[in-house]
């Protein structure tokens, strides 16, 4: 099969169960979680994709993949569903000498070299589907180009506390990383790993095959692939991100990271039209708000009817608040329904779920965890 | 459904919705939030299996291209079927009862000749029903009829109407002066392809006529039965009607019943955020779509997409189309706001409620 030949592809790991988001993600994949009212996790990364005009993206897939598999689907709702390229769902398959599970981020690309081939670009961009940023990879790209790099490492500052529990990177004034450390104790640098790499594509396939061969690899790019390449005496080079990232894979930065959201001014603007974040259309009506409802401080969804009060919450597609219900510091996935008198505070509530008439869910004390519950489920 | 084509009629023609058809067909005049009065009639026909529509445009028809473009939204761009845009005429129909203008079916017969479908619906692009075309087409099959006609008893809600003279399920007639009880015509009926073919060739000396007012006089000379359509179903012809149908949404029966999630109405998809409320936001009573950001009052109202309405501003028995900003401290009142007009702070602009008024679209 000939493909057209691409200066550059995306290849973006969604394989990972996200077990840190504990009832979210029991039945879907972590970058399928719903986010920001109407979107999933996935989509802030496809959107780069899009925005960046990079047409060309593998995802790959491991952990319950259905919902994944089908959202992505032709990949139409990021303009991925292009002639030649376009989006493609890479599972682990099998060969004539067996098949297996990916092992790492590593391996995950290496089973799928094969389909960097189809495609000989110059530059493979390697992603995660679990982070809330918006970015023009372009830029990193021409950064990249510019230092004659082998790898460029995307990283941004972080305050000094955090960074012993990040890939820490030391790097010169000229930007070539001198040092890749994970989870320093004594860190000598704040710039933090964000996930995103820019590989040449012939030193991203040796380093991979000779990674594969390694029985002590993990295969991971933080833990094996960086060091190896750093060793080596390589060109790697940071770029430094100065906008907004954040990891939403614990449920605290996920109900966090959505109230913050809400702001006036928040520091990630869903509503910004110029770099706009796509995502499947829904085909609900405009939401409807009775004669005795209120919502302040919130995101409503299409297709949403809101009887109640809503206080500083996301309200997603198709949810419904009933008569003298209320729902404060909370996130209501897509199709929720708060019965009459039900009151919903500082919880995330999951797909399709229901909390029954007059039910109480949550607790406004700051010190007790935020309430959970996954899909489907009932809360009396 | 693979023996059925649809034909969407949108070469009409009125001047009574003023400035909101001055630059768009009726078919692409905006309605419900999101919506286009087309994607009824579009999304009705598909989701009862039909995937083969012909369009008839009206003369003037950029705004309704740039809506349907090669039909995706509606799962229409197909390889075999899907959507084909059917050039209308230079004079659309601008009588107020005539939709489907013969003229225009002979133009486009080669898309009736070329499709083996035995049976067409046709329906005017004006009408707002959610309703499923199955069980008429199935009349139609089940009683042999030639034509069958779909009608609902008039309630005075809608002005332009057919009334059906029906005996014994059998259309005998037509009549103008209608009143209310009457069986009223609803612009949406099933013919058997082969007559309507015929017919075409009948009548193509007077092509100028409505089918109807063409065929009236030979329905004794034809099958032509009745089906009774109990729904809800609107025909819009005019800014007040407009204005009405516009506000019945608020009713949460008649929203529930057009905008069921089963079969649902589809649009053209456009990009935008959640509704987002800040501090000071009060909404009672009204529709807000995606992308709008709200600070002030809201009650009784329908905003499109991307609507600003600044902190202390009052909208109130408003229509506000696709990106209008109210800023702070204005106050609109039984208004119609086109697409992107901006209400300058403190403003004060207030209906009669009587004569619906309508602020033009700004560009």
């Amino acid at each position: 099969m000939i493909k057209s030949k691409k200066q550059c592809i995306a290849m973006l790991l969604a394989g990972g169960q996200g077990s840190r988001l504990g009832a979210l993600t029991k039945h879907v994949a972590k970058p399928a979680v719903s986010f920001g009212g109407k979107y999933r996790i996935i989509d802030f990364a496809l959107s780069n994709c899009a925005n960046s005009h990079i047409d060309t993206v593998g995802v790959l897939t491991q952990y319950r993949p259905y919902l994944l598999n089908t959202y992505i689907g032709t990949g139409s709702s990021w303009d991925l569903d292009s002639r030649d390229g376009g989006v493609a769902i890479l599972p682990p398959y099998a060969t004539e000498t067996g098949g297996q599970w990916y092992a790492g981020t590593a391996d995950a690309i290496y089973q799928n070299l094969d389909y960097i081939d189809l495609y000989d670009p110059n530059f493979v961009l390697i992603l995660s589907g679990d982070h809330l940023y918006r970015m023009d990879y372009r830029k990193m790209l021409r950064e990249h180009i510019r230092n004659n790099a082998d790898l460029t490492v995307s990283v941004m500052r972080v305050p000094w506390e955090e960074a012993p529990r990040l890939g820490i990177i030391t790097a010169g004034e000229d930007g070539h990383i001198v040092k890749f450390t994970e989870k320093p104790k004594n860190p000598d640098s704040n710039l933090a790993s964000m996930g995103i790499y820019i590989f040449s594509k012939k030193i991203l396939k040796d380093a991979l095959i000779a990674d594969s061969r390694d029985p002590e690899s993990e295969h991971d790019f933080g833990k094996n692939i960086i060091p190896t390449l750093l060793n080596e005496g390589k060109r790697l080079f940071i770029y430094e991100f100065k906008g907004f990232w954040k990891d939403v894979g614990t449920i605290p930065s996920f109900h966090e990271t959505s109230m913050d959201l809400l702001e006036a001014n928040p520091q990630f603007d869903l509503m910004s039209e110029d770099f706009p974040i796509l995502t499947h259309d829904d085909t609900q009506p405009p939401h409807f708000v009775g004669e005795d409802g209120s919502v302040e401080r919130s995101f409503v969804g299409n297709g949403s009817r809101i009887f109640g009060e809503v206080v500083h919450s996301i309200v997603s597609n198709g949810c419904y608040v009933g008569a003298g219900a209320k729902v404060v510091d909370s996130v209501l996935l897509p199709n929720v329904r708060v019965e009459d008198g039900a009151v919903v505070t500082r919880a995330i509530v999951g797909e399709d779920s229901t909390i029954k008439a007059g039910a109480v869910f949550g607790s406004a004390d700051e010190n007790v965890e935020i309430a959970v519950v996954g899909d489907d489920a009932v809360v009396e | 459904m693979d023996r059925v084509v649809g034909i969407i009629a949108a070469n009409f023609v009125t001047d009574e919705m003023g400035e909101l058809s001055s630059e768009r067909t009726i078919a692409s005049v905006p309605f419900g939030g999101k919506y286009r009065l087309v994607d009824f009639a579009l999304s009705n026909l598909v989701n009862s299996g039909i995937s083969t529509i012909g369009l008839i445009t009206p003369y003037k028809y950029r705004s309704i291209i740039d809506h349907v473009g090669a039909g995706k939204p509606w799962n229409l761009d197909r390889k075999s079927g899907g959507l084909f845009v059917l050039p209308g005429s230079v004079f659309g129909v601008r009588s107020s009862h005539s939709r489907f203008l013969i003229r225009d079916l002979i133009r486009n017969q080669v898309f009736l000749m070329r499709s083996p479908a035995p049976y067409v619906v046709i329906t005017a692009a004006n009408v707002i029903s959610h309703m499923d075309f199955y069980p008429i087409i199935k009349q139609h099959i089940d009683t042999g009829a030639d034509i069958t006609l779909v009608h609902h008893t008039f309630d005075r809600q809608d002005s332009m109407r057919y009334g059906l003279k029906i005996e014994n399920g059998r259309v005998v007639g037509l009549k103008t002066d209608i009143k209310e009880g009457d069986e009223a015509f609803v612009d949406t009926f099933v013919i058997t392809r082969d007559l309507l073919l015929k017919i075409l060739e009948w009548y193509s000396a007077i092509d100028y006529l409505d089918f109807f007012e063409a065929i009236e006089g030979d329905f004794d000379k034809m099958d032509v039965r009745a089906y009774k359509y109990d729904g809800y179903i609107r025909g819009v012809l005019t800014a007040g009607e407009y204005y009405k149908f516009s506000m019945e949404l608020l009713k949460p029966a008649v929203s529930e019943e057009l905008f069921s999630a089963e079969r649902a109405i589809i649009s053209k998809p456009q990009e935008s955020a959640p509704a987002k409320y800040l501090e000071g936001a009060k909404v009672k009573n009204s529709m807000i779509t995606s992308g709008c950001l709200i600070e002030g009052e809201v009650e009784h109202s329908i905003l499109f997409r991307g609507v600003k309405v600044g902190r202390g501003a009052v909208v109130k028995n408003c229509i506000v189309m696709q990106r209008c900003t109210i800023e702070p401290g204005a106050h609109v009142e039984n208004v119609i706001l086109d697409k992107s007009n901006v209400i300058r702070a403190g403003t004060v602009i207030t209906g009669s409620g009587e004569e619906t008024f309508i602020m033009e679209k700004n560009l």
